[in-house]
C-alpha cells in the first residue's frame, strides 16, 4: 500500500520509450493524413491551401469508387469466411491424436511464415496458362486433355486473389482456434459421451461455447488483417483490367503512386481508417469484455 | 444391435447389392463413347456452294462414301465453306468435304480391345462385380442369423469384398490417368509423328478397335480429327461404384467405423498438408530450372532434368546478398528496437497499477489496426520531414513501431503468467526495480520473449508494402522489394525469382517452426490475461 504515493511517475517512464514511438511512428502520419485530406495537393505533392471535403467527393465521384468497395467487401467476406471455416475444421483435425500430428503443424506453420509476395509470385506462376505449374501437373496426371486457362476472366482471377488469400489466413486462424481447443477439459467430452451425445451435439454445444473467445479474437484481427493486405493483389493483378480487381487497399496506392492523384488517394485513406477505427472499436469492446470476463 | 435391426440392416445390405449389381451388367453392356473420326477430306478452292464444280466435287466425295459404305461403315458427308474476300476485293470461298465416321463403343468393346486403359477398366469391373457377388454369398451365409453372430465365414467374404471395392475404387484415379495420357496423349503424339517407337503396333491396336481393322495403312490420317464424348452411362460407373461402396460398409459398419474415421482423418491431413507444400515444392523446383524449363507446358518431370546451382551464382551477381543483409538489418534493428522499448512497457502493464492503464492498453491495440498502407502517404511525408526517405534505419523505425502493439501484447502475457513472488524477494535482497527485472524476470520469461522476438523479426523480414514506397535506391531494397526486380511486365525470370524467394523464405520458416508451440497460447489468451 506503501507504494501507492509512489505511482505517479514511475509506470509513465517505463510506457514512455513505447509512447513515444508509436506517437512518432503511428499516431503522426495519422494526423498527417487527416490534415491532407483537407489540403489541395499537387502532382508532385506539394500541399496548397484547405479546399474543405472537395479531395473526399473527388474520391467518392471515381468511376472505379464502386468497383473497389465492392470488391473489398467481397474480399473481407470471403477470405475472411472461408478462412475462418477451413481454420477450424484443420484445428478441429489437429486437435485429435494422431501420428505424424507434430509434422502436420509445422507444415501448416509454412504459409504463414512466408512473405505474402512471396506466396502471390508462386501462385501467379502456378496458375499461367502457358506454362503455369497447375495446367502442367494436371496435364502430366492425365486429368485434363488440354491446358485450361485458369485466369480467362478478371472475375476469375479475383476469385484466385481470394483464393490465394484464404490459403494464406487459414493457418493464422488454424492456430488461434488450436489454442482455444487446447485449453478445453477432455473430460467434459467424456461426460457428454456418457450422456450419448453425438459428435455434431458435442460440436455444437460444448466446443463452440468454449472456442468462441479464440474465434472472435482470431476474427476480427483477421477482418482487419485482410482488409489492409495489399501484397497478394498488387503481385497477381495490380488491380487490372482497369480497377476491376481492386480493394481498397490496392486502389489508393495505385491512385497515390501510379495516377498521381494524391488529393482523392488521401481521402481514401482516411475512409479506409475510419472503416479500421470501427473494426477496432468492435475489438476493442470484444477485448475489453473478456477481460472483464477473466 | 437387436435382431430386428441386424435383419434390416442386411436386408438394405441386400438390396443396395442387387442394385449394384444391375448397374454394373447395365454399363458394361450399354455404348458408353461415341467417337467420331473422318476418314477422309477434300478441299476445293475458288468453289461456290451450288456451282459447277460444287456439285462435281460433291459427286466425287459421294463416290468414296459409297466405297466406304460397301464396307459396312456407317459414314456422314460434311461440308465446312470459308468465305474471303481477298486484297482485290474478290470474294473467294473454300468448301472442305469431309466423310466422318461416328460409332459407339461399350465398356465392354473397350475391355476387349487390348488398349493399356481398357485393361484397366476391365480389371475395375471384375473386382467391382466380385465384391458384389462376395456380399452376396456373405448375405445368404448369415441370412438366419443376427448381426451380432455372424459366422466367421461370410464375415471373411465380406471383408475380402471390401477389398476388392477399395482396389477398384482406387483404380478410377488410375483409369483416367490411363485414359487420359496414355491414350489421347499417345494418339496425338504418335499422328504428330512424335514417337516413331512401337507406332505400327499402336496403330494396328487402335483400328482393331475404333474401326475393325478397316483403316489398315490410313489410320495415322483417320486419327488427327479423332474425337470422343461420353455418354450419361459412365456416371451410371460411378453410381454403381457408390451404391457397392453403400453396401459393403453398411454390412461391416460397426466393426469398421473407428477405422474408416482414422482413414478419413489421415486423407484429410494429407490433402491439407499436400495443398499447401504444393507451391513451395513449385518454388523449390522452379528455382534450379533454366529458364526455358521454367516456360515449358510439357513439362514432364517431377523434379528439374538438371539442377542448375548456377542459378544461385546468377543472383548473387544480382544483389541478392545485399538485400539479404538489408532485410537482415532492417529486422534485426526493428526487433531491437522494439523488444528495448517494448519490455518495460510490458513490464509496467503486467506489474504497475497506474492511472491510464486501460487508455494505453487501447492506445496499444489501436495502434495495432493499422496497417502502413493505410498511413503510407503520411508516413512518406514525416520520413521526408525527418530525412529518413529511402534510409534502412527509417524502415527499422516503421517496422518497430508498428510491432510495438505485438511485442507489448504477447509480452506482458508471458509477464503476467509468472508469479511476482520471486521479484519481490530479489528486491528484499536489495535488487532495484531494474535489477529485479533483469536478473529474475527475464531469465524467467525468456521462452516468451525469444517467442516475440522471433515474431517482430520475421513481420519485418516479410514487410513488403512500406518498402517499396520509402526505398527507391537499390542497393537499400530488402529481400522482399529485390525479388521484384526479376519480373518486370514483358518478362519473368521465373528461376531467378523463386531461387531468391527461397533464400528469404527458408529462414523464417525455420524460426516460426521454433516458436509454434509457444505462439499458440500466446496469441489469443496471454494477451488478455490478468
Amino acid at each position: 500500500m506503501r507504494e501507492k504515493k509512489r505511482w505517479n511517475l514511475m509506470p509513465y517512464v517505463w510506457l514512455l520509450p513505447s509512447i513515444a514511438l508509436i506517437s512518432v511512428f503511428v499516431v503522426f502520419p495519422i494526423a498527417i493524413v487527416f490534415k491532407l485530406s483537407f489540403s489541395e495537393i499537387s502532382k508532385a505533392g506539394v500541399v496548397g491551401e484547405f479546399i474543405g471535403l472537395r479531395n473526399y467527393t473527388e474520391a467518392v465521384n471515381l468511376p472505379a469508387f464502386k468497383t473497389v468497395m465492392a470488391n473489398t467487401f467481397w474480399w473481407v467476406i470471403s477470405v475472411v469466411g472461408l478462412s475462418t471455416l477451413f481454420g477450424f475444421a484443420i484445428a478441429l483435425v489437429l486437435n485429435e491424436k494422431f501420428a505424424g500430428r507434430k509434422i502436420a503443424r509445422s507444415i501448416l506453420i509454412f504459409p504463414w511464415a512466408t512473405s505474402l509476395v512471396i506466396q502471390a509470385s508462386v501462385w501467379n506462376y502456378i496458375i499461367k496458362y502457358e506454362y503455369g505449374s497447375l495446367n502442367s501437373v494436371l496435364l502430366n496426371l492425365g486429368i485434363i486433355r488440354e491446358a485450361i486457362n485458369w485466369r480467362s476472366t478478371y472475375q476469375i482471377e479475383f476469385v484466385w486473389e481470394c483464393a490465394c488469400g484464404i490459403f494464406v489466413t487459414v493457418p493464422f486462424v488454424a492456430f488461434c482456434v488450436l489454442s482455444g481447443l487446447q485449453s478445453i477439459d477432455r473430460s467434459l467430452y467424456e461426460s457428454a459421451t456418457v450422456d450419448g451425445a453425438g459428435f455434431l451435439s458435442k460440436l455444437i454445444h460444448i466446443t463452440l461455447p468454449l472456442v468462441r473467445p479464440a474465434l472472435s479474437v482470431s476474427t476480427v484481427l483477421n477482418i482487419i488483417y485482410v482488409f489492409n493486405s495489399f501484397p497478394i493483389i498488387f503481385t497477381m493483378t495490380k488491380g487490372a483490367p482497369a480497377n476491376k480487381t481492386d480493394t481498397m487497399i490496392t486502389f489508393l496506392y495505385m491512385l497515390s503512386f501510379y495516377d498521381r492523384k494524391k488529393g482523392p488517394a488521401i481521402a481514401l485513406s482516411v475512409i479506409g481508417f475510419l472503416i479500421l477505427c470501427l473494426c477496432a472499436g468492435i475489438y476493442m469492446v470484444t477485448v475489453m469484455r473478456k477481460e472483464d470476463a477473466a | 444391435m437387436n435382431s430386428s435391426s441386424g435383419r434390416r440392416g442386411n436386408l438394405i445390405s441386400l438390396i443396395f447389392i442387387m442394385v449394384g449389381l444391375a448397374l454394373t451388367v447395365l454399363v458394361m453392356a450399354l455404348p458408353a463413347y461415341t467417337f467420331t473420326a473422318s476418314v477422309y477430306t477434300k478441299k476445293s478452292s475458288n468453289t461456290f456452294v451450288g456451282d459447277e464444280k460444287y456439285t462435281q466435287v460433291l459427286s466425287e466425295v459421294e463416290e468414296i462414301a459409297e466405297g466406304y459404305r460397301a464396307q459396312g461403315m456407317d459414314v456422314e458427308i460434311s461440308e465446312n465453306v470459308t468465305e474471303r474476300t481477298n486484297s482485290k476485293g474478290e470474294k473467294t470461298s473454300l468448301v472442305a468435304f469431309s466423310i466422318s465416321e461416328s460409332f459407339k463403343k461399350s465398356i465392354l468393346s473397350f475391355i476387349c480391345s487390348a488398349l493399356p486403359s481398357g485393361t484397366v477398366l476391365g480389371v475395375m469391373l471384375v473386382l467391382m462385380a466380385s465384391s458384389l457377388l462376395l456380399s452376396l454369398l456373405g448375405f445368404f451365409g448369415s441370412r438366419n442369423e443376427t448381426g451380432r453372430s455372424l459366422k466367421r465365414r461370410p464375415a471373411v467374404l465380406r471383408t475380402i469384398a471390401s477389398l476388392c471395392l477399395l482396389i477398384s475404387t482406387l483404380l478410377v484415379p488410375v483409369f483416367v490417368l490411363m485414359n487420359n495420357y496414355l491414350f489421347w496423349r499417345k494418339v496425338s503424339l504418335f499422328t504428330g509423328d512424335l514417337i516413331t517407337e512401337g507406332r505400327d503396333v499402336f496403330f494396328a491396336k487402335l483400328d482393331g478397335f475404333l474401326f475393325g481393322g478397316k483403316m489398315g495403312e490410313g489410320i495415322g490420317d483417320a486419327l488427327k480429327n479423332l474425337n470422343m464424348s461420353f455418354h450419361p452411362i459412365v456416371f451410371l460407373m460411378i453410381l454403381t461404384l457408390a451404391v457397392a461402396g453403400i453396401a459393403s460398409i453398411q454390412l461391416r459398419y460397426g466393426a469398421i467405423k473407428k477405422k474408416l474415421l482414422r482413414v478419413l482423418l489421415y486423407a484429410f491431413v494429407a490433402v491439407v498438408c499436400v495443398i499447401t507444400l504444393y507451391p513451395y515444392y513449385v518454388m523449390l523446383i522452379t528455382a534450379f530450372r533454366s529458364n526455358a524449363e521454367t516456360l515449358d507446358m510439357y513439362f514432364l518431370h517431377l523434379l528439374p532434368t538438371k539442377w542448375r546451382w548456377s542459378n544461385l551464382s546468377d543472383i548473387v551477381s544480382r544483389g541478392v546478398p545485399r538485400f539479404l543483409l538489408n532485410s537482415l538489418m532492417i529486422a534485426g534493428g526493428a526487433t531491437l528496437l522494439a523488444m528495448l522499448c517494448g519490455i518495460p512497457a510490458a513490464y509496467a502493464m503486467a506489474r504497475m497499477n497506474f492511472k491510464g492503464k486501460k487508455f494505453f492498453l487501447g492506445f496499444v491495440i489501436m495502434s495495432q489496426m493499422f496497417s502502413p498502407v493505410v498511413l503510407l502517404i503520411g508516413i512518406s511525408q514525416l520520413m521526408n520531414a525527418l530525412h529518413l526517405n529511402d534510409t534502412i534505419l527509417g524502415l527499422v523505425f516503421i517496422n518497430a513501431a508498428f510491432n510495438q502493439a505485438f511485442a507489448i501484447w504477447l509480452l506482458r502475457g508471458t509477464f503476467v503468467a509468472i508469479p511476482s513472488e520471486m521479484e519481490q524477494a530479489a528486491k528484499i535482497d536489495g535488487c532495484g526495480t531494474i535489477g529485479s527485472l533483469v536478473r529474475v524476470l527475464l531469465p524467467m520469461a525468456a521462452p516468451g520473449i525469444v517467442t516475440t522476438l522471433i515474431f517482430v523479426f520475421i513481420n519485418a523480414w516479410n514487410e513488403y508494402t512500406i518498402s517499396t514506397v520509402l526505398i527507391s535506391t537499390a542497393s537499400n531494397r530488402p529481400i522482399t522489394v529485390g525479388i521484384t526486380q526479376f519480373s518486370s511486365f514483358n518478362m519473368i525470370e521465373w528461376q531467378y525469382l523463386f531461387a531468391a524467394s527461397l533464400l528469404a523464405t527458408i529462414p523464417v520458416v525455420a524460426l516460426f517452426m521454433v516458436i509454434e508451440k509457444h505462439l499458440t497460447s500466446g496469441l489469443t489468451s496471454g494477451g488478455v490475461k490478468g
